[in-house]
């Protein structure tokens, strides 16, 4: 009512028009916020297209089977030669330090002799079988073989080949321990290392001893992880503490690093993991059969309700009817209890507190089934849409992409747009999915974050669903219609590029603002509230039909209080002048 | 008969066992199953089972030695690494397993543990929590179970 609050709102349309633009105080990382769409704008270039949608710059590589080898190979390759030490015995030491290259350093530099105590490397042999005999006694069969059938490690401990060869095989079934083998002397300790391995385990042992060592070079190493796609045998070498863990494989599959579930931003991963329990928690199911159905008075199987009518007939073959409120015989029903559809003995009952208690509870057990619901509902829609986008991309790159390019006599480089779209997409269903797992857990009584979130959720989805339509309705009469001009497509082709950036750059902004807790809305809750509800104009009512977000799907910007820019349709606030993303005039 | 194809190993490791006996052990094959040994264990002196003897049985795995024998006390002992069923917790006979450890090395272990039972790594936690809350108490049990089960059987 007065120029404060005038004031406020102001503010506000602005903080909302820079969350558009991407220029809010969230943006932290100015440095590669320079969006290609913007500083090509000029010459309308097609750099634009060069840009992933994953573009914070990487903190992880991706290693396929040869890498990790390579890898593994060196650093096995510079422990042996920094430390003088056979490879053997620097592979043996990397796994006991689990692969860790300054950890073997610091150790060994800080105390040689008890590293090697600790890993088994003995500087001479400790057992010195007399030299000039020519047999010696096996240590495990007890069996006489000649010296030449014999094998030790440095200890020198004797064993023949079959009991060597059997010692290692057990070892190796029992698992990725026989990494670590030692010495069958109970009282030695020395080191087993591949060397020995090669030259005297089976074929498939050795095969198996190998893939323990690559996968500990995997497993045991704290930065790497294997990609948890099934079938897929790349591993993550992810950088410690820098921050996002969306990781993605080059077998395309989107996870988190950190907990290894599909990649999640904004949610964080206990978030996700509260939720994924959620979903597959059986108490929902409990909570819904309470809530739905009640136990027939007189066979006792729950009988659900799916009609508004009270009167309700047990299946066969107990055909009981009974009131659904007062669990009475119908025949009891009729004028002595208020009319034939209208039992108030339920009423009565109430008043008596006689079904109070399990009625309270159905009925919060209902809330609570309806509330997980509506957001189950949303994140899985948006999961098959993710789904479906995904298979249009396809679908597009094989057949679609050519078909236009030879129509339009462009090539497919300059068709990347497309495919940008496309990716932008799939992103963007997978923010929007998280996005209501996000809203599921935001605290109820947190009215200020809870419009506010609503509101970004729901602009979210509009602004989706338009570059949605764009890509695959617009884009399809121009691969059917047979009038379209070059120069048509060349529109299409910059709104389209547009329509990509001011998505991606409004989800990017969405991302921070959820990940920060809608931080900003705590010193200004109140205000949030208003503009967002101003802003929205006289279209919807505050928090009432947006409070579903879902249910915006389709819903443009509203005319009376945006306006699109000409040049890349982003849609600004009615208060601009100039547009938020390519600074074009009104 | 099932002990035809015998390893060489296990005809001599039990022939040493019979001609040289280790001192307070003993340990004869079974007639019908050379795998299957029945053991006895004088109870060391200076320790609660001094006096006592303790019959156990000892069975060779077909993977034997590249697997450890399995042991088990037949005789009640109150001891706090060895359960009601006399099992024995002793990390040769699990994680430590050598096949270049013998059924002699494994019997003197057992012996050991009876002269040094060790309650920070219990098989059975009440017996350990005696041990460790009133050792004098526990000895005198383990004294007692001894004079009734283990007193010339
Ligand atoms: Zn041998
Ligand atoms: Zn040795
Ligand atoms: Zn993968
Ligand atoms: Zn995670
Ligand atoms: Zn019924
Ligand atoms: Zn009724
Ligand atoms: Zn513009």
């Amino acid at each position: 009512m007065d120029s404060e609050d005038d004031m406020h709102d102001a503010n506000d349309i602005e903080s909302l028009d820079d969350f558009y633009s991407g220029e809010t105080a969230m943006d932290s990382d100015d440095g590669d916020e320079n969006y290609g769409f913007i500083d090509n704008d000029s010459d309308a270039s097609d750099d634009s297209t060069s840009h992933r949608p994953h573009r914070q710059q990487q903190n992880y590589t991706i290693l396929s089977d040869a890498d990790i080898r390579q890898r593994q190979e060196e650093d096995i390759t510079m422990i042996s030669t920094v430390l003088s030490i056979p490879r053997v015995s620097a592979s043996i030491l990397l796994r006991h330090y689990n692969w860790d290259v300054s950890k073997v350093h610091d150790a060994w530099f800080a105390d040689e002799d008890r590293v090697r105590r600790v890993v088994g490397f003995l500087e001479k042999p400790v057992h010195d079988a007399t030299r000039n005999v020519t047999e010696l006694t096996c240590g495990i069969c007890f069996e006489s073989y000649p010296r030449d059938r014999m094998h030790a490690a440095a200890c020198g401990h004797p064993f023949c080949t079959s009991c060597w060869r059997g010692y290692i095989a057990t070892s190796i079934n029992d698992g990725p321990g026989c990494l670590m083998l030692r010495c069958p002397d109970p009282s030695c300790g020395a080191a087993v290392g591949q060397d020995m391995i090669n030259v005297i385990a089976s074929e498939e042992d050795k095969q198996k001893y190998c893939r323990y060592l690559l996968r500990s070079y995997v497993e045991d190493n704290k930065k790497t992880k294997w990609c948890p796609a099934p079938g897929c045998e790349y591993a993550v070498d992810y950088v410690m503490g820098s921050g996002n863990y969306d990781v993605t494989c080059n077998c395309s599959y989107n996870f988190c690093w950190n907990c290894t579930e599909e990649a999640h931003r904004p949610v964080d991963c206990g978030t996700v993991a509260m939720w994924i329990l959620k979903n597959s928690a059986e108490s929902e199911n409990m909570n819904w059969i309470l809530a739905n159905s009640k136990p027939c008075p007189k066979c006792k199987r729950p009988i659900e309700k799916n009609q508004g009518c009270m009167h309700i007939t047990c299946t066969p073959p107990c055909k009981f009817e009974f009131c659904w409120l007062c669990l009475g015989a119908w025949s009891d029903h009729g004028e002595r209890t208020g009319g034939f559809y209208a039992c108030n003995r339920y009423e009565t009952a109430k008043q008596e507190g006689v079904y109070d208690e399990a009625e309270r509870r159905r009925e919060m057990a209902k809330n609570s089934l309806e509330r997980y619901t509506h957001y189950y509902e949303r994140w899985a829609t948006n999961q098959s849409s993710r789904q479906k986008a995904l298979q249009d991309l396809q679908q597009m790159q094989t057949v679609q992409l050519g078909k236009l390019s030879d129509k339009y006599m462009q090539p497919e480089s300059q068709l990347k747009f497309i495919t940008e779209a496309w990716l932008q997409i799939v992103e963007c269903r997978r923010v929007l999915k998280w996005t209501y797992a996000y809203g599921y857990y935001l605290p109820e009584h947190e009215h200020a974050k809870r419009q506010f979130f609503e509101y970004l959720q729901g602009e979210a989805e509009s602004g989706l669903e338009r570059l949605h339509q764009c890509a695959e309705k617009e884009l399809q009469c121009f691969v059917d219609d047979e009038g379209s001009q070059t120069k048509d497509f060349n529109e299409f082709r910059t709104k389209l590029a547009g329509l990509t950036t001011v998505t991606r750059n409004y989800f990017e902004n969405l991302v921070r603002a959820l990940e920060n807790g809608l931080s900003d809305v705590d010193s200004h809750g109140a205000c949030s509230r208003t503009a967002s509800s101003k802003s929205r104009g006289g279209r919807s009512k505050p928090g009432s039909s947006r409070s579903g977000g879902g249910s915006s799907r389709g819903s443009g910007l509203d005319g009376s209080t945006h306006w699109s820019c000409e040049h890349c349709t982003y849609a600004n606030v009615k208060s601009a002048t100039t547009c938020g993303i390519c600074h074009h005039h009104r | 008969m099932a002990n035809s194809n015998l390893p060489r190993r296990i005809i001599k490791e039990t022939q040493r066992l019979l001609s040289e006996p280790a001192p307070g052990i003993s340990a004869s094959p079974s007639e019908d199953n050379m795998r299957y040994f029945n053991v006895m264990i004088l109870g060391p002196t200076q320790s609660p089972y001094e006096g006592g003897v303790f019959k156990l049985e000892l069975f060779l795995p077909e993977e034997y030695p590249m697997a450890a024998p399995k042991v088990r006390f037949l005789t009640k002992i109150y001891h706090p690494n060895i359960d009601k069923l006399g099992r024995i917790c002793l990390d040769i006979l699990k994680d430590k397993w050598s096949p270049a450890l013998q059924i002699r090395t494994v019997l003197l272990s057992i012996q050991a543990l009876l002269s040094a039972p060790n309650p920070d790594d219990p098989l059975s936690d009440n017996i350990a929590k005696h041990w460790k809350t009133n050792e004098a108490e526990a000895v005198e049990t383990a004294k007692e179970w001894t004079r009734l089960y283990a007193s010339g059987a």
